[in-house]
């Protein structure tokens, strides 16, 4: 599938009515690593994307980490680093604004094209605040100045849903949303024609980000606005493009309108990530019958743990507690999804079950015996039967150690085994048993693995122990979405065949349908709900339950929230 | 929770602490920092058998210009320049490496322990750290030769007991954000005792920016050893680099003219230390993942022409 | 943090430190074995009252916890004893040695870090350019060379054309105050060019570091996009983030600021502090080398307390 086949099919120029507020026409993008001169490598990053968007449209450009969407878009704001070559049009208004290289695009920039980055976190300037980098913006246009611009500030910040003293925030006192929203504001400031999106929600909550969609498609519809978002997401697409373009290694395999591209997905690629993305329709039906006889593996009762930040505790006054009465079991052999926003204590309870932070109040048993009041040396022995799987595979491997090392580690540490032989056998049973051939794995360093690939030999050095509690804090949410059926199935596969007990949290609602056997959802250190995922989902029992399903984005255009 | 998208943007700043410093290493700042270094440390090794003359006794006359057989020239008690230039490098470089090592034991210990346990640890170590480091050095060091008397040894307990503080706080920073590393929790969580955590997984991590560090504390340490000996506070015995320039002042070499006596050794001091700033700033900066990008270079990017049409074109 | 917590707490800290050093000071000079130093009385050719007076003062024939007591008392008063060498009081002695060395150390000092972050600046803007390469090496370079090498060195090129000895021309008896300004200034050429090459190599590279991690945030990109000019995401933006880094590493060159001028004055006769401190050694004048790194240490505290509160200043994340 090249450039070819996609000027026969009827991509989205064609479909256009009016002249495209944007235009991106054959755009290549070189990049050269040139670590040293001799040896200087060129990778094209984006192979001849063409790509048009009208006034008040909404594009998404879709596709997994390294795919080159976000390079596109900086290439069309002019804003790529020095190793960068480019070749194409962009074309605004009918001229080609990268004609004259990064000069001819600087008149352009945020009067014409402004852009919201992904990190909003840090995209404001820490030192300055709110107002001050919104009139700046003003002001270097010439839009407005003095009073005027002031005033434009609070109607800019009221748009995007904000009050009118966040104007004097710095960005640190805001949180992530909000931060988000003043960034848009900031984008509108000077009434662009064309806004470029770049996974604007990744780094929020569901629920901030179904707001933030929200406002989005608002904003675009209202101001007329031409609006291409980049985001891995396909659910985030479906719910609020009309359009989308799915990348793949630096080209657009297939493009069209979204409900085509779920119904009729004409490329294989296509139809995976849509398969792979999670749905809440698929949510399971009846757990299965686990075994209960020995008692419950792990058994949570009131715990409430107090977040001694600082000295706050001893004077009393400002008490909060991260988790507050919160109780739940798991057994032999079950899979139960801990699901609620971050901050709502689901981190801190595993943590508490993990003996890492210390519990307040309340019981915790593992295999009927209290950890909670277990010293670090007593506790190093349990550590055995209870391991942890990390969110970041990048992050969770000594990127010294190879594959076998790794995996051996945790027999060193329990000074199990007699011989080297002996563990090195038991390293081999755990690496088939993620699904790694010893001989082709083994020997190799994290950076020889894939994000997938290493999530794999984390578990298998959880694994080599024989645990009979898994407790996995959001496993898959850092990897690409195709690789995250992988991984599940994986957990899925242990639980039946080892009989492991699995705890996983998760903010992802739909993954927790599909392979939980429970739900605990939580909401500000409490829980608020439990249950088998099919009634979790079609018949929540509270409002915010329902609040939290209807924040997931649905892959199917159609349902613009899976409900009833 | 972010996406993958940001897992693979950051993955440069998740890599080895080993991974970059190896190509970082052949570039040729690093080259010519390390030739320096090696070059000084042959002469100061052989020092004995390389000297052309004694650098004890007189072989020329006083304030001999240079001349063939004396190539840097004499000083005022007629001894060849050259000779003690080589010599004095011996003793200079040794008094370098022993204080600077004393100073990365002293600060690694510091911060390895403030940075991992945290907590009143932290407090306490990091509090006294404070202290030493607004210590104006060379004072204290005027204070404790003058009161202890002039010696080698002294200057290199003073320098090295004073000079750990830098290295304690970038070594108690790396090991903080280390310290929250997942792969770190994970081998916690596996059930690993502090020792088994520290030795293993952290110090390895560790050791090119103790490199680094290391090879600028030396610099640091000759500086403090050429200031201190200008002083007079020095072993007046001992032939350093700090010596032979404080020699040739107070012995009027300047309004002599004759400047051979004092320019050989300030320049060998000039040369290990920018030889040692060169390597030692190549580790640092390949450690320093932020120095990779930068939003704002004196270069843009280039606009490539199409050649022709069709999947060749590119 | 709650408001002025930050402030209270370098405020305690500068306080503390202060009394540390003092401590530290007594303790070097009479508590330590071998510092046969404890009689501050002995000052050579002293007149019997004196020696009387001065052990009355510090009582240097009661137990060492009293002494330190009446040392802190005679602290508070202003008096460090008497100096060995010429039996004026220390502290004005050092009071008249401060006050030359001032403008030294400051004119030096400011033009040097203005220099630097000139450099700095241009440095890491200008990054892969050969300007910025020679501009970078000549850092390094200036850097690299002591400072006694780099003073000896401007005396051998220009003694003939510039004073290089002393404050003021002693044979210019007679002179209005405004030629004895201009003496002054012309005295002041020499070391203070000295200065400025030690220091501002240092600031070049420390602001060149520190605006090379600014320039790879992502609000620069932001500034970039918001199509900003040049300048002003410079200054704005990178700049003035840097800033932060920048006077906490500053702040800590003070001890090579007063290695420094130690150096200096001693290589241009300069009758300050620094002068004094070495003159103390090679005299074995131990109440004013007690008392100059008194001062030292105290003007160097204090600074560091300025930087803090500078820092504070700029930083509103610990304000709000």
């Amino acid at each position: 599938m090249n450039r070819e086949t996609l000027r026969d099919a009827p991509d989205g120029a064609e479909t256009l009515d009016a002249m495209p507020a944007l235009q991106i026409k054959g755009l290549n993008v070189w990049f050269n690593s040139a670590r040293d001169r001799k040896h200087a490598t060129e990778s094209h990053v984006v192979r001849g994307i063409d790509l048009a968007i009208a006034a008040g449209e909404r594009v998404g450009l879709v596709g997994e980490s390294g795919c080159g969407k976000t390079t596109t878009i900086l290439a069309a704001m002019g804003l790529l680093p020095a190793s960068a070559s480019v070749s194409g049009e962009v074309i605004l208004d009918g001229r080609n604004i990268i004609a004259d290289g990064e000069s001819g695009i600087q008149p352009h920039r945020w009067r014409d094209i402004a852009m919201v980055f992904q990190g909003a976190m840090s995209a404001f300037n820490p030192v300055k605040t709110i107002g001050w980098q919104i009139q700046e913006a003003l002001q270097f246009h010439d839009i407005a100045s003095g009073a005027a611009a002031a005033s434009r500030v609070v109607q800019l910040l009221g748009m995007v849903g904000l009050a009118e003293q966040d104007a004097q925030s710095f960005p640190h006192q805001l949180s992530g949303g909000m931060k988000q929203r003043a960034m848009i504001a900031m984008a509108l400031a000077c009434n662009p024609k064309v806004l470029l999106a770049d996974e604007p929600t990744t780094a929020l909550d569901v629920v901030v980000q179904d707001q933030i969609l929200k406002l989005l498609v608002r904003l675009s519809e209202e101001l007329n606005l031409a609006l291409i978002l980049v985001t891995h997401d396909l659910g985030v697409v479906a719910q609020t493009c009309t359009r989308a373009a799915v990348m793949l290694e630096g080209e657009i395999v297939e493009a069209g309108v979204v409900d085509d591209l779920y119904r009729r997905p004409q490329h294989p690629y296509t139809r995976s990530l849509f398969e792979a993305t999670p749905n809440l329709a698929d949510s399971r039906q009846g757990a299965e019958e686990v075994g209960t006889a020995t008692g419950h593996l792990l058994e949570v009762t009131d715990v409430r743990t107090i977040y001694a930040g600082h000295r706050r505790v001893r004077k009393g006054a400002t008490q909060t507690a991260a988790v507050d009465g919160v109780s739940l079991h798991v057994d032999q052999g079950e899979m139960v999804a801990l699901v609620g926003q971050s901050g709502c204590g689901k981190t801190t309870t595993l943590h508490n079950i993990m003996g890492m932070l210390p519990v307040n109040e309340g019981s915790i048993t593992i295999n009927a015996q209290e950890v909670t009041t277990l010293t670090p040396r007593q506790w190093r022995a349990l550590r055995r039967d209870v391991q942890m799987i990390y969110q970041d595979p990048y992050e969770s491997l000594d990127v010294r150690f190879r594959v076998s090392d790794t995996v051996q580690e945790p027999l060193l540490i329990h000074r199990i085994g007699n011989s080297q032989a002996e563990r090195m056998d038991m390293v081999n049973a755990a690496l088939r048993d993620v699904g790694l051939a010893p001989e082709d794995y083994a020997q190799r360093y994290p950076h020889e693995l894939s994000g997938g690939q290493r999530q794999r030999v984390a578990i298998a050095a959880s694994l080599v122990l024989r645990p009979k509690l898994l407790l996995a804090d959001e496993p898959v949410s850092m990897l690409d979405v195709s690789v995250r059926t992988g991984i599940l199935e994986l957990l899925d596969r242990l639980r039946h065949e080892h009989q492991v007990g699995i705890l996983m949290i998760t903010h992802d609602l739909s993954t927790a349908a599909k392979y939980a056997d429970r739900i605990i959802v939580m909401r500000e250190g409490r829980v608020v709900e439990t249950g088998e995922p099919w009634q979790i989902i079609h018949a929540p029992r509270t409002d915010y339950t329902r609040q939290l399903i209807e924040s997931v984005p649905s892959p199917d255009p159609r349902s613009r929230h899976v409900v009833e | 929770m972010t996406g993958p998208e940001a897992g693979k943007a950051s993955a440069a700043r998740r890599r080895s602490a080993w991974s970059g410093v190896g190509a970082a290493l052949t570039r040729p700042a690093a080259i010519i920092g390390l030739g320096i270094i090696g070059f000084f440390l042959v002469l100061s090794i052989f020092a004995q058998w390389i000297q052309p003359y004694s650098s004890s006794t007189p072989s020329c006359g006083v304030f001999d210009p240079p001349s063939p057989a004396h190539w840097l020239g004499c000083d005022d008690g007629g001894i060849d320049v050259l000779s003690l230039v080589i010599q004095g490098g011996q003793v200079s470089m040794f008094v370098g490496f022993t204080s600077a090592g004393m100073a990365i034991i002293i600060g690694s210990i510091f911060g390895i322990l403030s940075g991992y346990f945290g907590g009143w640890i932290d407090t306490v170590l990091m509090r006294i750290t404070d202290y030493f480091i607004v210590i104006p050095q060379i004072v204290l060091m005027i204070v404790v030769a003058a009161v202890w008397g002039p010696s080698l040894s002294h200057v290199i307990i003073v320098i090295g007991a004073l000079l750990w503080t830098s290295t304690a706080r970038v070594i108690r920073a790396q090991v903080k954000t280390l310290r929250e590393r997942t792969y770190i929790h994970r081998v916690e969580s596996l059930g690993a005792g502090h020792l088994r955590i520290i030795w293993r997984h952290i110090v390895p991590q560790l050791a090119p920016l103790l490199i680094a560090n290391a090879v600028l504390a030396v610099t640091v340490a000759i500086f403090n050893e050429t200031a201190l000996a200008f002083l007079g506070l020095s072993d007046p015995t001992a032939v350093t680099w700090g010596t032979i320039m404080e020699h040739a002042f107070d012995r009027n070499a300047i309004s002599a003219g004759a400047w051979w006596a004092i320019v050989p050794a300030g320049l060998c001091v000039a040369a290990v230390i920018v030889g040692a700033y060169l390597w030692g700033t190549s580790i640092e900066d390949a450690l320093n993942p932020r120095l990779r990008i930068s939003y704002l270079s004196a270069r843009s990017w280039r606009l490539r022409p199409l050649v022709g049409r069709g999947p060749d074109a590119l | 943090m709650h408001l002025g917590g930050y402030v209270w707490k370098r405020s305690v800290f500068a306080i503390v430190t202060i009394f540390v050093a003092l401590s530290f000071n007594f303790v070097l000079f009479r508590v330590l074995p071998g510092s046969a130093v404890s009689s501050l009385a002995r000052v050579p050719h002293a007149s019997a009252e004196l020696k009387h007076a001065l052990e009355a003062q510090f009582g240097l024939d009661k137990p060492v916890w009293e002494q330190y007591f009446l040392y802190l008392r005679e602290l508070l008063h202003g008096n460090l004893g008497v100096s060995f060498a010429n039996r004026q009081p220390v502290s004005a002695n050092l009071l008249e040695a401060f006050g030359n060395t001032l403008p030294l150390v400051a004119t030096g000092t400011v033009i040097a870090i203005v220099l630097g972050i000139a450099t700095g600046i241009y440095s890491a803007v200008r990054r892969g350019t050969v300007g910025e390469t020679v501009s970078t090496n000549l850092a390094v370079l200036f850097y690299a060379f002591p400072t006694q090498f780099l003073g000896m060195m401007l005396l051998i090129l220009f003694a003939g054309y510039l004073p290089s000895v002393g404050m003021s021309d002693p044979f210019a008896v007679g002179f209005s105050p405004g030629e004895q300004f201009v003496d002054v200034l012309r005295h002041l050429i020499l070391p203070v060019t000295t200065l400025i090459l030690t220091l501002y190599a240092e600031n070049t590279l420390i602001v060149r570091s520190a605006m090379l991690e600014t320039l790879g945030e992502d609000y620069i990109l932001t500034a970039r996009a918001k199509g900003l000019p040049l300048r002003r995401i410079i200054s704005s933006y990178a700049l003035r983030n840097a800033m932060l880094p920048i006077v906490t590493q500053v702040a800590l060159t003070l001890g090579s600021i007063v290695t420094g001028a130690i150096l200096i004055e001693v290589i241009f006769s300069w009758p300050g502090i620094g002068r004094a401190l070495y003159s103390a050694v090679l005299s074995r004048d131990y109440p004013m080398l007690q008392g100059g790194f008194l001062v030292v240490t105290v003007t160097v505290v204090l600074l560091n307390y300025l930087a803090d509160l500078l820092y504070y200043r700029l930083d509103p994340r610990l304000t709000r």
